[in-house]
């Protein structure tokens, strides 16, 4: 194989060189993302617990449930421990056009009923006891350049005060979180801070809570408690919903629709695109080089060469194209995981991905280098010697 | 002298919308080796298609094609493409150089085929463009060079790996008068010096002049053989 040959062939013609790298480099970084994503959030649901039980309304997760429940679900067979988990949806002071998760929670089961959570500074003992305190995740804290001691001034949209000022926390401690299905882009603080708030007129707001996470105790079916709390509202005065972690987690992501579903469509109508893009350059290619590989055949080289060039010359475009669309990818890795970290946390470029993406570059030039290289092999060295003239 | 080329009852057709079209036609005819051919004849008469059959670019429909003791018609495709890079160079009217490539990596590109080491390789081609007079023009792409140049790097890379037969199929149709003669005379050196088979397809009985002997085909047979050797003066 004459590979100066081919190396010149793709130099002699940057500009359509570049724009077809170009394009397979967006098409590969885009299904390398695309498919991150999904396998993001494949991880989270399958790291999701399964001795973590939520009961939501049956009516949909935007209605609160009274407070009330709370001491009914702690007479509930095989729970060991009850933690509310309120959103606060607020705005921080400061970016008011950044977002992050604030919930309002009990901070004595808090803790031990999330193990993948470690405190990394600060103190829980001081959060739990410090009404307006708050627990923050390390990328969230990194992000705002928050350090233990520092008061963060939060918008409410739900829970709003009266006097119109902003909530005030106080950072008390920061967590690290060892499960995807745990981001460290979350805020939490005591329910208690709100409910107070509400009780003594300070603020306005739902007086319920929106979620309650029950911890099981060891050994006990999670389906024979989910039964068992339905079954206890079922007449009242507002109905349940019992799911397990995952299932929360999967219901959650699939209010936007079949999420996997759709950036796999996606990504997989990118590629036909791009193929379509890569196989019309080729073609185009294959013509114009009718000539030269017909001097080339009636020099001696055999039809394998001739479909060669053509096919290495696809391939060598499309294989430079991924490798720095997946070089490009890697290298974002890092910030693009941080971007996403508050809806997809599992966000990762595993081996597979970079291979799905190595691969699909791999296929689409050899598919697209194939056709015309056929054509150029089956042509007879007269006829491609004719089309000269 | 022994014939180099023996052409025996061939016959060739092509389809033409359909109808088969007779374009050479029970031919037959020696060559004698290290002689320089010129083959005239109006269009159509089959003088490419003869050419392209004694180079082995395609095959008779019946009889014989011997370059030495090689039967083309003996051959398959992969096999006429292994015999094509060891006996026979090509010079085409377009110069057909490939642009991407230097003058000296065209005239190394039928090298490739040999098994030469890279060395041999550059300097085999090396001595191929000192002999047409380029060797200070090797690393020039076909696109800074002149036609004339341009076709005397086609006769390098012809005579790179040292062939008997050269076959040129208009070789100077696209030159002025000029550089034809200087292409020509170029030519003429190989079969006389290097005692190169050379047959040459021409409309231009100038061109022709420079030939030992012009084979004039008309419509698919064999009309008169020329001696042009008693009153050349081309040199």
């Amino acid at each position: 194989m004459p590979w100066k040959l081919l190396l010149r062939n793709v130099l002699g013609h940057k500009v359509r060189s570049l724009l077809t790298i170009g394009a397979v480099f967006v098409a590969v970084f885009l299904v390398c993302i695309l498919q991150a994503l999904t396998s993001g959030l494949t991880r989270t649901l399958d790291a999701s617990a399964a001795n973590r039980l939520l009961v939501q309304s049956a009516v949909s997760l935007f209605v609160d449930l009274p407070l009330s429940y709370q001491q009914k679900l702690s007479g509930v067979e095989g729970v060991d421990a009850i933690c509310k988990w309120q959103w606060f949806g607020g705005r921080y002071e400061q970016d008011k056009g950044g977002f992050f998760a604030q919930f309002g929670i009990d901070p004595e089961p808090f803790l031990p009923s999330y193990p993948e959570m470690s405190i990394v500074e600060g103190s829980y003992e001081v959060f739990a006891r410090t009404r307006t305190g708050c627990v923050v995740g390390k990328q969230l804290a990194e992000k705002y350049d928050w350090q233990v001691g520092d008061r963060v001034p939060i918008n409410g949209t739900i829970f709003t005060r009266i006097d119109g000022r902003p909530w005030e926390f106080e950072v008390n401690a920061i967590y690290e979180s060892s499960s995807p299905a745990f981001d460290e882009q979350q805020m939490f603080f005591q329910f208690a801070y709100i409910e107070e708030s509400l009780e003594q007129g300070g603020a306005t707001g739902p007086d319920g809570c929106g979620l309650y996470m029950l911890k099981l105790a060891d050994g006990v079916d999670p389906i024979s408690v989910q039964r068992s709390v339905d079954e206890m509202f079922t007449n009242g005065p507002q109905r349940v919903q019992t799911t397990t972690e995952a299932e929360f987690n999967r219901q959650f992501i699939s209010m936007l629709g079949d999420v996997p579903q759709l950036l796999r469509l996606i990504g997989g109508a990118v590629m036909f695109a791009i193929f379509f893009a890569v196989l019309n350059t080729m073609l185009l290619t294959g013509r114009e080089r009718t000539r030269d590989l017909g001097v080339m055949k009636a020099l001696g080289f055999g039809n394998g060469v001739a479909a060669g060039l053509l096919i290495g010359e696809s391939l060598l475009l499309c294989v430079t194209g991924a490798g720095l669309a997946v070089g490009v990818a890697m290298g974002l890795e890092g910030a693009i995981a941080k971007g996403t970290a508050a809806f997809i946390p599992g966000f990762a470029l595993d081996q597979d991905t970079l291979l799905l993406g190595g691969g699909i570059a791999v296929v689409v030039g050899l598919v697209s280098g194939a056709l015309p290289g056929l054509r150029a092999a089956r042509m007879t060295t007269t006829r491609a010697l004719q089309e000269i003239a | 002298m022994a014939a180099a080329i023996q052409i025996r009852s061939v016959t060739k057709s092509y389809s033409r919308g359909g109808e088969a079209l007779r374009v050479l036609d029970e031919l037959d005819l020696d060559m004698d080796d290290a002689t320089f051919y010129a083959l005239m004849g109006p269009s159509g008469s089959g003088k490419t298609t003869l050419l392209n059959l004694v180079g082995g670019l395609d095959q008779a429909d019946s009889g014989v094609v011997r370059i030495g003791d090689e039967d083309l018609a003996a051959m398959d495709g992969g096999e006429l493409a292994a015999w094509r890079s060891e006996h026979v160079g090509f010079v085409f009217q377009g110069f057909n150089l490939l642009p991407v490539l230097t003058a000296r990596e065209n005239v190394e590109l039928p090298l490739l085929l040999a098994p030469l080491s890279k060395r041999q390789r550059r300097e085999q081609a090396e001595r191929a463009l000192e002999l047409v007079g380029l060797k200070d023009r090797m690393s020039h792409k076909p696109s800074e060079l002149s036609g004339g140049q341009e076709q005397r790097v086609a006769i390098a890379r012809a005579i790179a790996t040292d062939p008997q037969v050269i076959l040129a199929d208009e070789p100077t149709g696209d030159l002025d008068r000029d550089t034809a003669d200087a292409v020509l005379q170029l030519l003429q050196r190989l079969n006389r010096e290097l005692g190169k088979t050379i047959l040459m397809v021409t409309h231009d009985p100038q061109a022709a002049s420079y030939a030992d002997r012009t084979i004039h085909l008309d419509k698919g047979k064999l009309g008169r053989i020329e001696d042009n050797r008693a009153g050349q003066g081309a040199d």
